[in-house]
């Protein structure tokens, strides 16, 4: 049941049953831990350096790897200024890979 | 003469026929017009696992048409000028991605169009686009060929552009025409010089006569572009971020068929029509575009705020490591190392593991607008609560595309990375990072749409067909996960042959001798 790349080998059921086993190590782990701890209590919610917790406070997607993103933004932003979404330059770019591909293909 | 004869016509006819009678069937009563498109798809999809029982238990399948039997290929004069049908591993293959997306979406679809906004139009488009797709898989001629990619663009343009009353559909599906028009003209203009050179259309045909001339060159050069951009390569992508966003759910993975099958026309081309003249450098040319379709769609995925243009771009980034893996089989092709072969299995194997999981996270982004009213990540959150099927089904697809084992993507992904690091350790490292870029741009989307409280919602609840259309590419998602092994061996292994060796048999069988 090994699924041959080439260079080696993969075999999902091997993974999956290595990764149950780690699973149940886990949770045996886990199950060593404090008994006190209960659901639903003040015990459940995040310290906030001693500040209330706000209702409905959710961390939207674009806040997530915010650092990542801005990181990223200076390449991110030509990307985006060649997606200009005018159809014109659609045309523009296939016009110049024509020029590409023929290229490759006339001297290969 | 037995119906199982005349499969690979029925598998084009039958949807062919179906769209123009499912408007008449929608004047008597929608019922029996959705049971009408039930009866279509189930026939169609029917005629297709047939089809590809026959190729992989028996070999390649010829029909041809107005012949006294459909395996008469050649007219009196030993030459082939009837319409002929050719279904080889590799159009079969292609022929069930397109009969696994059809089925589910047009499951999808009977629950998640509204009556009041054109349901009979868009199933309409939906049985003629299915169609086309099938008939460019298997046409064995080179006009058809043309005429099948004319009739996939005209309905997925439909398709993406039939809501009129929005701003935004219709001006998605005017660029996406003028993209496909060019493209088509690019390859009906090849079609007209092979036509010019040798006076025949058929595709075996001109595949033993074509030598490199530089006509042949010409219509390659002409050929790879339409087909490149059809495709969605990058930098002639960007029609493909409007379309599938725009789209209809179950119109989107629909789209990502209709893409594949312009990927499957690319490698029709230069595998088995200029075969035996393709050069090394059209390998690297695509293998670089490859690579370069990667990581652009990756790091346009990074600043997405829509759910649908995100997975959109996810979606073409995965276009990227299907060319990537053909264009390391192409610069092999001549010599035959095996890692050439490994590479084409790798991007074989791919096409249908992600059919199964784009088309998943495309049909999830058409539950999360249906359940909230709306797919901008900036106001979405909390669906978790509410739509625990639809979250399930999303970190499902997520995970697979990112290529997490034991999910489909994962298997097919490691058989690229392995297979390309003999080729250029580069290209594998960047085809590895951009796959880490993916995973953390679903993440991203799955934490902003899922997670946190719950939030009051606009939207309407999802109905049971949704859902069943979206079960059934999960099912895959897993299968396929579990035992890739089975899946290369049978399915993914047959058809990667049929490029990288078949094209004597391909000749053979419909040339004779």
């Amino acid at each position: 049941m090994n699924l041959l790349t080439g260079e080696g080998f993969w075999s999902p059921l091997v993974w999956l049953a290595l990764a149950v086993g780690v699973a149940l190590l886990a949770w045996w782990l886990r199950s060593k831990g404090r008994q006190d701890y209960k659901r639903g209590t003040e015990q459940a919610t995040p310290f906030l350096s001693g500040e209330p917790m706000p209702e409905g406070v959710h961390v939207g997607g674009q806040h997530l790897y915010w650092g990542f993103v801005e990181a990223l933004r200076p390449v991110v932003d030509r990307l985006r200024a060649f997606h200009s979404g005018v159809v014109t330059d659609y045309v523009t770019w296939l016009v110049v890979m024509l020029a590409v591909v023929f290229l490759v293909v006339m001297l290969s | 003469m037995s119906l199982a004869m005349h499969v690979p016509i029925l598998a084009i006819a039958v949807p062919l026929l179906g769209a123009f009678a499912l408007p008449l069937m929608a004047k008597v009563h929608h019922r029996l017009r959705d049971l009408w498109a039930l009866v279509v798809g189930a026939f169609t999809v029917a005629m297709i696992v047939t089809l590809a029982v026959q190729v992989f238990t028996v070999g390649v399948q010829v029909y041809t048409l107005g012949a006294d039997t459909p395996d008469a290929t050649l007219g009196p004069q030993g030459f082939p000028i009837r319409i002929t049908l050719v279904a080889d591993a590799m159009g079969a293959f292609m022929a069930l991605i397109s009969a696994l997306l059809g089925g589910a979406a047009l499951i999808y679809a009977l629950g998640f169009l509204e009556e009041s906004k054109g349901k009979t139009l868009s199933m309409s488009l939906f049985l003629l686009l299915w169609a086309g797709m099938l008939g460019l898989k298997l046409t064995g001629d080179m006009f058809n060929f043309f005429v099948f990619l004319e009739l996939t663009s005209v309905a997925a343009c439909g398709l993406i552009g039939y809501r009129a009353w929005e701003s935004r559909p219709p001006e998605a599906a005017f660029k996406t025409l003028v993209m496909f028009i060019l493209g088509g003209l690019m390859v009906l203009l090849a079609v007209a010089i092979l036509y010019g050179e040798y006076g025949a259309l058929n595709m075996a045909f001109l595949s033993a006569q074509i030598g490199g001339s530089l006509l042949d060159r010409v219509a390659l050069g002409l050929l790879l572009g339409g087909l490149l951009m059809k495709a969605g390569a990058v930098p002639m992508h960007m029609w493909a971020p409007d379309a599938y966003g725009e789209a209809d759910a179950n119109t989107a993975i629909v789209l990502v068929a209709n893409t594949q099958a312009g990927l499957y026309a690319l490698f029709r081309v230069v595998f088995t029509l200029y075969g035996g003249a393709a050069t090394p450098e059209v390998g690297y040319l695509v293998t670089t575009l490859g690579a370069l379709t990667v990581l652009v769609a990756v790091l346009m995925a990074v600043v997405q705020t829509n759910l649908g243009r995100l997975v959109a771009y996810g979606a073409i980034s995965q276009i990227g490591y299907m060319l990537l893996a053909a264009g390391v089989g192409l610069v092999t092709l001549g010599v035959g190392p095996e890692f050439g072969r490994v590479a084409l299995q790798g991007g074989v194997f791919h096409m249908f593991n992600d059919a199964a999981c784009i088309g998943l996270l495309f049909l999830c982004v058409g539950a999360v607008r249906r359940a909230a009213g709306s797919g901008d990540l900036r106001s979405l959150g909390g669906l978790a609560h509410t739509e625990k099927w639809t979250s399930g089904f999303f970190l499902l697809g997520a995970l697979a595309l990112a290529g997490i084992p034991p999910l489909n993507g994962f298997a097919s992904k490691l058989m690229i990375y392995q297979s390309v690091f003999q080729l250029s350790p580069i290209l594998t490292a960047l085809a590895v990072l951009a796959s880490i870029l993916l995973l953390a741009v679903f993440v991203r989307a799955f934490q902003g749409a899922f997670l946190g409280p719950r939030q009051s919602m606009s939207g309407a609840p999802l109905s049971p067909a949704m859902l069943a259309g979206m079960a059934v590419l999960a099912v895959v998602v897993i299968a396929f996960g579990l035992v890739p092994d089975l899946v290369v061996r049978h399915l993914v292994a047959p058809a990667a042959e049929a490029l990288w060796t078949g094209r004597d048999v391909y000749l053979a069988a419909v040339l004779g001798g």
